[in-house]
């Protein structure tokens, strides 16, 4: 695998989106390039840092026992 | 009148998913009341048509996707409202701050307001800014996210992408209108 080939599979990567031999090949390749290795380690800290910021909200209480009483 | 026990059974299996569905409609409305209204409109059409959803299939998908329709055919009238996102270039953020002699992660990502991080996804299109909360808020698979927006895994794929790296421009924009870089190849801001 090339860096070229790695850039265009880092998404589904680091989306878990490849099969185990794709996978072996990608941690292959970052092991050995650097470069690739720290692209990597970014987008994984930025989809992580995306979950975490937007996935605090919760519905609020009184919005949830609103609905609790419509549909049950 | 008593409900039946299979309505009652799937309207409390759908609850199970509340918070998915109403961050989904906060960050797509971006406005509490309007988020409740779509979530409230998106349960009772659920309701109605229970017998289209098959049981063991994944019923936050199916949720999600009722929710979302609405939001489309309501709030956004049409959806040749959304506009595309220009290719931005890859990894724009990283390739900035690298040049800049940023620690990308240490230096600018960790020091990033979840208020901004929030503001960036909200400034997507929406077509873009649903993908971001199914695949990277939600964790869905691409397979789940393009059968819950109707569209091929390519588009999910795309889409995602795309709106990544807009993701990125816009914390960089905020990174230097903060002050946690430069923005002009002169690196970090010291830190006291």
């Amino acid at each position: 695998m090339n860096c070229n080939d790695c850039k265009d599979k880092l998404d589904r990567y680091v989306d878990r989106e490849l099969n185990n031999t794709e996978v072996l090949e990608l941690k292959l390749h970052l092991e050995g390039c650097p470069p690739c290795g720290d692209q990597y380690e970014f987008q994984a800290h930025m989809k992580r840092l995306v979950k975490v910021c937007c996935d605090k909200d919760t519905a609020p209480a009184a919005f949830r026992e609103k609905l609790r009483q419509i549909l049950l | 009148m008593a409900e039946s026990p299979a309505r009652t059974a799937f309207a409390e299996e759908a609850l199970t998913h509340l918070d998915t569905l109403y961050r989904g409609a906060l960050r797509l409305t971006r406005d509490p009341d309007q988020a409740q209204d779509l979530v409230q409109e998106a349960y009772l059409r659920a309701l109605r048509y229970q017998h289209s959803y098959q049981p063991g299939t994944n019923m936050k998908a199916w949720l999600f996707a009722i929710m979302r329709n609405l939001f489309w055919d309501r709030f956004k009238g049409s959806r040749k409202e959304d506009v595309s996102l220009d290719d931005v270039g890859e990894f724009i953020l990283y390739e900035k701050l690298r040049d800049e002699g940023a620690r990308p992660e240490a230096d600018v990502l960790d020091k990033l307001a979840a208020s901004e991080v929030v503001e960036a996804v909200e400034k997507l299109p929406p077509l873009h800014r649903e993908v971001v909360l199914l695949v990277d808020v939600e964790g869905f698979s691409y397979k789940d996210a393009a059968q819950t927006l109707g569209v091929p895994i390519g588009t999910v794929m795309s889409r995602l992408h795309r709106a990544r790296q807009q993701l990125q421009r816009s914390l960089y924009d905020y990174a230097v209108e903060s002050g946690i870089v430069h923005g002009n190849g002169a690196g970090p801001v010291p830190q006291p």
